[in-house]
């Protein structure tokens, strides 16, 4: 241990540190940052794929923050990203949608729900309820909709359910009033 | 040599930080529901663990002692960040899995302990024993303790993907409050339990 206690240098040495440190988070954050942004584009284009299958691009409409998915430059539909609070953090979706309202699907991209329980909104026999559905169908089937809750998860499931349909609502509000 | 050797074997058994120091209880207890995210946690701390006793032995007489501890926390948070930051942009898949786990590094206090009980006073080689020695005692009982997890609670053994075998009995039905975290406490109580009976004791 140094033996300089007294005075400003404890200060200096500190003020030291920082600086170096924050050096070196820069130059690692310059070395990532294309690295990291590619890595999530990647991970939406993967998914993304697996809502449009036929699809061989897609492109980013910045303005609506809309998802594109093209086959030889058509348009395949639109899909965006829902988060909603879900039983421990938010569950961050993607959702298709046909070239009309209807749902082409949903994929969950981000979640920490107990692992066992919430985590099977990510399974595929929870997810493959609701391709075809109508936005007023997109509810838990207790409150008249269509989508069976997991048993034991009933928040988790409610949370994807809702975030889903007031997200397309919300996106359908916001286009409409743009055009 | 002799003490880079005795060094490097102290963190395995003798002062094993989760069953013998019960250090770092919370990312153990947090991460450890499956085999894969042991096995990530235990790398991503040991190389933080690694780096930041080799940088704390290397300017330990020059610290300050009434700043040590700000001085650590800050090297320790920039090298947890440089580990996030690597995870997300080269292993996305696994930095996904462990998630918000990777910053509570920083307040993972084997490491802050380390720092302060052994690269802080002693050279830079047999910091790294330590390191090293700690990073593997880490590592095994991280393994030990979601392999447990993982079979009671999945009824399986699945390996980054890849699927190993079925308990049988429990494929269909898994317990699943063993992936929760009283599961966690109820497995480290009866591991705890289990190397006190066998007579490991407390060796600093």
């Amino acid at each position: 241990m140094g033996t300089r206690t007294n005075g400003f240098f404890p200060v200096i040495f500190l003020t030291l540190i920082v600086f170096i440190s924050v050096a070196a988070l820069t130059l690692t954050d310059a070395i990532t940052k294309d690295k990291i942004e590619l890595a999530k584009e990647d991970e939406i284009a993967r998914m993304l794929i697996t809502l449009f299958p036929q699809m061989d691009g897609f492109t980013y409409d910045e303005q609506n923050d809309l998802y594109i998915p093209l086959a030889e430059q058509q348009p395949l539909g639109r899909a965006f990203i829902a988060e909603q609070s879900g039983y421990s953090g938010v569950i961050s979706i993607l959702v298709g949608l046909e070239p009309d309202t209807t749902l082409r699907g949903i994929r969950i991209i981000f979640q920490q729900e107990t692992p066992g329980l919430g985590a099977k909104i990510v399974e595929s026999f929870f997810l493959q309820q609701f391709p075809g559905l109508a936005v007023d169908d997109i509810k838990l089937t207790k409150k008249g909709g269509k989508v069976d809750a997991i048993t034991g998860a009933t928040t988790s499931s409610s949370a994807v359910v809702e975030g889903v349909r007031k997200a397309i609502l919300d996106k359908l509000n916001q286009l409409g009033r743009e055009t | 040599m002799h003490s880079f050797t005795k060094n490097f074997l102290r963190g395995i058994i003798r002062s094993n930080p989760t069953f013998i120091l019960l250090l770092g209880l919370c990312p153990t207890l947090a991460v450890s529901t499956s085999l894969d995210n042991a096995v990530g946690m235990s790398v991503a701390f040991t190389c933080v663990l690694l780096a930041s006793n080799i940088i704390i032995s290397l300017i330990r007489n020059h610290v300050p002692v009434r700043v040590r501890i700000p001085v650590f926390i800050v090297i320790i948070a920039t090298l947890v960040t440089i580990v996030d930051l690597m995870l997300q942009g080269f292993i996305p898949a696994l930095s996904k899995s462990l998630g918000m786990y990777i910053p509570l590094i920083v307040v993972n206090c084997i490491i802050l302990g380390r720092a302060e009980a052994f690269a802080s006073k002693n050279s830079t080689t047999n910091s790294i024993a330590d390191a090293l020695g700690i990073g593997i005692g880490f590592a095994w009982a991280m393994i030990l303790i979601s392999l447990i997890r993982q079979l009671l609670g999945t009824g399986k053994l699945d390996l980054f993907g890849r699927h190993l075998f079925t308990v049988p009995g429990l494929g269909d039905n898994p317990v699943a409050i063993f992936l929760l975290p009283m599961g966690a406490f109820f497995v480290i109580g009866v591991l705890l339990a289990l190397f006190r009976w066998m007579g490991v004791s407390t060796g600093e």
